[in-house]
């Protein structure tokens, strides 16, 4: 029987069938740091002995807040990092750190075929190696670290083919807001997104990474994508990187639960004016006369208002979503040459992506522009650190969740793609890149 | 096990982990300390709270507990005193950490849903899975078999550690 990509790599982890639709799924990695971690470490210490199935299939480091914002979170960092030390687990602590969704595949902790879960939504980010890898809780983590395994209720599989190719000006990001608004917030609940078709392949690693990222925010367990020959040559770069197993993708007449097709050719560049990922539409339109009521109230948003008239606050580059170099390389160029008129914040995705934007000059060119250039760090993101918002304030962000207090009480988020951030930082407002004056008038 | 008492009604779709718990509260290496900041992220949640003291049981709209992993969610309303959440759909993770805390995720129609966010007095039989609302007849609702164990009576992590002989001798055989 033709299977999907989900099933084969599902079907290749399957410990035993248990009652009720769940199975006992093993874990080829868990992925640890500071924020979830360490309530479940503390409950196998002390009702278990610190005894843990296999330390060498758990990652650790230091993610959410670096350094240290207070003492409250410089536990958090002492509980994870002693516990990584004395179980002999790979940490990376700060200076090293990053966000785990940007620091597992630069080093080499993912590949095809894998399963791996985190305490943190966003790890489905991983699926776009071919790897089913999903967020968890806190206890399911701690199971998973103890026994090796989750217990699972098998997902659906859908099919979300991709046709055509992303036109010029449309990013990753605008795919990943447009499958969201396409089958819903909760359309992907109970599923896996298997993502496929010719605008896919076409995606570079980082690009699928954010499509990936995403698929959590339309409900999913998580998204996936085929492994291919852009997937061997992105881990064929990275050292100690898993080996790949050839032709890991879904069988050609492979039976889904469910199917969407999108054109890629017709993927315009969006940015969200509500208050779930999925309320979002293309730049240049205006906020929808049939928006939720509640949503606009939060918003502070008329129906029928043009996007590219809302003025922002504050405007922030990071995330797990968009801060990897190629997102960075893409602001950078919106930024060369010119200013920015709101507080900007540009934050890397790890150290590693730090120290690379910094070998190209990146870092020059968005604190020329008068961004602050900060460290790694999930920072205002979630609302935690380094830009957090107070009631009222209006951010664009190339993060992932618009949802009420997200970004800090009260605060409003605007989310978009990292080039679509840069041109609203310049010009003050939500605008697309393609309203930036020519550079040459601007120097004149 | 049967859960009694009154409702807080939620008259929201999509309520996320970020309205149940701000991230702000998420820097403790314990489980404690979450029910004081229930809802203090959902617009007018704290106003809603302070309306129904001494409400035990989450009436809410589609989508509960969507976004963020965090089990702090399941801990600030264990933490605030409730013991279950009556929706027309969860969200995966909240469910799945709902149930391994006890905290009973009861799914029923979008329009017994509704009805339920003015009820004064409801009861849920747990093990008999049946719901009553006031004077109303008991409605019926699913649970997972194998988390509904743990609801009754706990040992998640207990269960996956009694697995650990067939987990490494599946492994030794991959």
């Amino acid at each position: 029987m033709p299977r999907s990509l989900f099933d084969k790599v599902w079907d290749a982890h399957v410990v035993e069938e248990l009652p009720g639709g769940n199975a006992l799924v093993f874990m080829d990695l868990v992925v640890a740091h500071e924020i979830t971690t360490p309530p479940g470490a503390i409950t196998i210490e002390k009702e278990f002995g610190d005894r843990l199935y296999a330390p060498q299939r758990i990652v650790a480091m230091i993610d959410h807040v670096a350094p240290a914002k207070d003492s409250a979170t410089a536990l958090q960092g002492q509980t994870v990092r002693n516990w990584a030390k004395r179980q002999g687990i790979p940490f990376h602590d700060i200076g090293d750190n990053g966000i785990c969704h940007v620091i597992v595949p630069e080093r080499g902790y993912i590949g095809p075929g894998m399963t791996a879960c985190c305490g943190d939504s966003h790890t489905c980010t991983l699926g776009a190696f071919g790897a089913f890898a999903l967020g968890i809780g806190t206890t399911a983590q701690a199971g998973a670290m103890l026994a090796g395994c989750l217990i699972l209720q098998r997902p659906k599989v859908m099919r979300v083919e991709v046709t055509g190719t992303l036109q010029a000006g449309a990013t990753a990001k605008d795919l990943a807001l447009t499958v969201i608004a396409t089958i819903g917030f909760r359309g992907g609940t109970g599923y896996v997104l298997e993502y496929t078709g010719s605008a896919i392949r076409a995606l570079t690693m980082e690009q699928r990474m954010t499509l990936c990222n995403m698929a959590i925010e339309a409900g999913a367990t998580t998204g996936m994508i085929a492994a291919d020959a852009t997937t061997a040559a992105y881990l064929a770069a990275i050292p100690n990187a898993p080996a790949y197993p050839v032709g890991l993708a879904a069988d050609p007449d492979a039976p889904y639960a469910a199917t969407v097709t999108i054109d890629g050719s017709a993927v315009r560049p969006v940015v969200s004016w509500g208050t779930n990922p999925g309320e979002c539409s293309p730049i240049d339109g205006v906020v929808p006369l049939d928006a939720p009521p509640e949503s606009l109230a939060y918003m502070d948003l008329q129906p029928g208002q043009r996007l590219t008239s809302i003025a922002v606050d504050q405007a922030f580059i990071g995330s797990c979503t968009n801060a990897r170099i190629s997102d960075l390389r893409a602001a950078a160029e919106i930024f060369r040459g010119r200013k920015v008129t709101v507080p900007t914040i540009v934050t890397p995705g790890s150290q590693t992506v730090r120290r690379q934007a910094e070998r190209e000059g990146l870092h020059d060119i968005f604190q020329d522009a008068g961004a602050l250039w900060t460290h790694s760090s999930c920072g205002p993101c979630l609302g935690m650190s380094m830009g957090v918002l107070a009631p009222g304030m209006r951010c664009v962000s190339s993060s992932n969740r618009n949802f009420p207090g997200r970004m800090g009480d009260g605060g409003r988020v605007h989310l978009a793609a990292p080039v679509v951030v840069a041109a609203s930082a310049i010009l003050g407002r939500i605008a697309s890149p393609t309203e930036l004056p020519a550079l040459e008038l601007v120097l004149a | 096990m049967k859960i009694e008492g009154s409702v807080l009604p939620v008259r929201r779709a999509n309520v996320d982990t970020d309205q149940i718990i701000p991230a702000r509260y998420l820097t403790r290496i314990d489980s404690g300390g979450m029910g004081e900041h229930l809802f203090e992220g959902m617009p007018d949640g704290p106003q809603l709270l302070a309306q129904h003291p001494g409400a035990s049981i989450v009436v809410a709209g589609e989508n509960f507990g969507c976004g963020s992993s965090r089990e702090h969610a399941a801990w600030a309303l264990l933490g605030r005193g409730f013991k279950a959440v009556v929706a027309p759909s969860f969200a995966r993770i909240f469910e799945e950490n709902a149930y391994t805390n006890a905290l009973v995720p009861v799914v029923v129609a979008p329009a017994i849903a509704e009805a339920l966010l003015s009820a004064r007095h409801v009861t849920i039989d747990v093990a008999a899975q049946t719901l009553r609302a006031d004077d109303g007849e008991p409605i019926a609702f699913t649970l997972d078999p194998l988390r509904k164990q743990f609801v009754l009576g706990g040992g998640f992590l207990q269960f996956l550690n009694a697995k650990i002989p067939a987990i490494r001798a599946w492994e030794a055989a991959r």
